[in-house]
């Protein structure tokens, strides 16, 4: 009873054991790694991907894709370093306008004209990015430093708003699906879209905010992408689209749909974060982590649905 | 929609594409002087028989149900590649290895999705961004390497005033007419689209059949990447739009499969739509870039046009 009990809270809890074990290994092998400065970097570096993968779960757990999160993300970066000048709040607002716009115009087109969610979000990604490349042809523009110090605020090397920011999500995200009347439709729809429908889910009102909160979060993403370079940049979101899908899958996110939640993805986001820290101080280039990410995610997803496999047969 | 309302559709798809590129021709060159023209259109063909290569190997993968999105990455890696080996000026060996390497690409993305029934968005996207890794870590990111003589010559020669690897281009859409059309293996991809039970039921060897469309994929992206070499002669890969090498040439393929006509949910079209499907878009972009308008309306178009043409299906019941 005590195992079966032991069992179920390692199962539960697994992918924070795994971040837990990287940190102490890789405190092991490199000094650098040891100090505060590091790991503050890790937070901050860990809160768009944590953003990005918040509406990547969700969208996942209700049986899709959404490939269009990155460009969402670098988009926000462009027209906030276009329109900072008029102002923090207007220009903030105006984002979250422009997300919403297009998370409803993904989700009309995955629910109502039953377009698949991963070529809707493609044909979106790629309109995007060339609104952005119009918006901003060259990284640049004008961010005021007010902004960039109150989202990377640090109290000493504790870099303050960006944990907040990241319990922000996590509290969130955690409430929302589980205890929320949206989360449970997600899970609803996700497990069975049919059934969902037949226990009088609106499937597809359920699906267009699913696309919402995807495009929204994407965009927080991309504003403190923006704070921290300083600037706008069509391109500096596209890594966020791997990386949402590592951190959603190795958090034990099913890519069926319908099994998970948000409490892996955000351990993931760290761990993910970390990764690119411990290749850099073991002197590894840049490039390199671009194939240890394409492995992790095929890894992950292959793995997973091994796993799973097993399980039920 | 009625049965016979979404038949037609799909069936006179392809004459309204002939229609519209006969009416966006006549637009254009009563604007442009020159437009309308022998020389030209050739020209419009050569710049655009690399994606239609590209378009002809999605189209099958498409037609199976599935998506290659490391098609674009998997292109630049031969070209790549072939740069690297042939610097000494040898053309066969780096050639066959090239296309050894394409074909592994599709080995390596068949068996993920065939047998650990990794979904193929994620196992394609992580593919691309493992070869864009490769690309960077071993060029550095500059253009390293050149081009065999017999390559150059192979991709810029003419037959009588005809270029060479358009021919191969034509050849090679309907080689893959004739095996969609008369062969098992193009009923089996067919099939595998329209419904993966009822295959799975009349004891398809459904993994084989992807394993196939997929290093056929890899295999023809190499080749495209092998003419292109020969056609710029030192490879120059750039970080390119959306999420890593290639990207941008993938959307134009996935494009032109789908103006072509061929359901994105699989099982109907074929190659000679897509074939049409290429020479619209290449024809819309030639105007793009008259009309002075870069490669980012280029890239808006291409999302707007899948949009569109995706949404017309659904909308008539065809997804």
């Amino acid at each position: 009873m005590a195992n079966d009990r032991l069992k179920k809270i390692v199962f539960d809890w697994y992918i924070y054991i795994v971040l837990v074990a990287f940190w102490i290994v890789s405190c092991t092998v490199s000094p650098f790694f040891r100090t505060m400065s590091t790991f503050s970097i890790i937070f901050v570096s860990a809160v768009p991907i944590a953003l990005v993968g918040l509406g990547q779960t969700f969208v996942v757990l209700s049986r899709g894709f959404d490939l269009s999160v990155g460009v969402v993300a670098s988009l926000a970066t462009a027209i906030a370093s276009v329109t900072m000048h008029w102002g923090i709040g207007p220009s903030i607002g105006l984002i979250l306008l422009v997300s919403c716009a297009i998370g409803v115009i993904n989700g009309l087109g995955v629910s109502k004209l039953k377009i698949d969610s991963f070529i809707m979000t493609l044909g979106m990604m790629f309109f995007l990015n060339g609104v952005t490349l119009l918006i901003r042809p060259s990284p640049g523009g004008f961010i005021p430093v007010n902004f960039k110090r109150a989202l990377l605020y640090q109290v000493g090397e504790f870099p303050l708003i960006p944990v907040l920011i990241l319990l922000l999500a996590a509290i969130v995200g955690i409430l929302v699906l589980q205890k929320r009347k949206l989360g449970r439709e997600i899970y609803a729809v996700g497990g069975d879209p049919e059934s969902a429908k037949m226990s009088g889910v609106d499937v597809d009102r359920t699906r267009i905010k699913v696309f919402v909160v995807s495009a929204v979060s994407s965009a927080c993403a991309g504003l403190f992408v923006s704070a921290r370079i300083g600037s706008g940049n069509a391109e500096v979101g596209a890594p966020y689209l791997f990386d949402s899908f590592t951190a959603v899958f190795m958090g034990g996110t099913l890519v069926t749909g319908g099994v998970g939640g948000y409490k892996g993805t955000i351990a993931s986001a760290l761990i993910i974060a970390s990764i690119g820290h411990i290749l850099q101080f073991l002197g590894i280039t840049i490039w390199y982590h671009f194939i240890v990410k394409g492995l992790l995610l095929a890894g992950v997803a292959g793995l997973q649905l091994f796993f799973v496999r097993r399980e039920r047969t | 929609m009625n049965r016979i309302g979404r038949f037609q559709l799909i069936d006179v798809q392809p004459l309204i594409l002939v229609l519209a590129l006969v009416v966006i021709m006549a637009i254009a060159g009563f604007l442009t002087p020159g437009f309308l023209t022998f020389r030209h259109f050739k020209m419009v063909l050569y710049c655009n028989t690399m994606l239609g290569i590209l378009a002809l190997a999605q189209t099958v993968v498409i037609l199976s149900g599935g998506i290659d999105l490391s098609i674009g990455s998997t292109y630049w890696i031969t070209v790549m590649v072939g740069a690297l080996l042939m610097v000494k000026g040898e053309f066969l060996v780096p050639a066959i290895v090239c296309i050894l390497v394409g074909g592994l690409i599709g080995l390596v993305n068949g068996l993920g999705i065939s047998r650990l029934k990794i979904p193929h968005v994620v196992m394609t996207l992580a593919m691309m961004i493992i070869l864009t890794g490769t690309l960077y870590v071993t060029t550095g990111g500059g253009g390293r390497g050149r081009a065999a003589p017999e390559l150059i010559r192979l991709s810029t020669g003419r037959v009588s005033g005809f270029p060479i690897i358009t021919l191969v281009w034509l050849l090679l859409t309907v080689l893959f007419y004739i095996i969609l059309r008369m062969t098992a293996f193009g009923w089996k991809v067919r099939a595998l689209g329209s419904n993966l039970s009822a295959c799975y039921c009349s004891g398809i060897r459904i993994w084989r059949v992807q394993v196939l469309v997929y290093m056929m994929s890899g295999t023809l992206a190499a080749l495209a990447g092998l003419l292109y070499l020969g056609w710029a002669r030192t490879p120059y890969p750039t970080f390119q739009s959306g999420a890593g090498v290639g990207a941008n040439i993938m959307l134009q393929s996935i494009a032109a499969v789908i103006i072509g006509g061929t359901l994105f949910s699989g099982g109907r079209g074929g190659v000679g739509r897509t074939f049409l499907g290429v020479l619209v878009l290449a024809v819309l972009f030639s105007i793009l870039s008259m009309a002075g308008l870069g490669v980012e309306w280029q890239i808006m178009l291409n999302g707007i046009i899948i949009l569109a043409i995706v949404g017309v299906h659904s909308r008539v019941g065809l997804q």
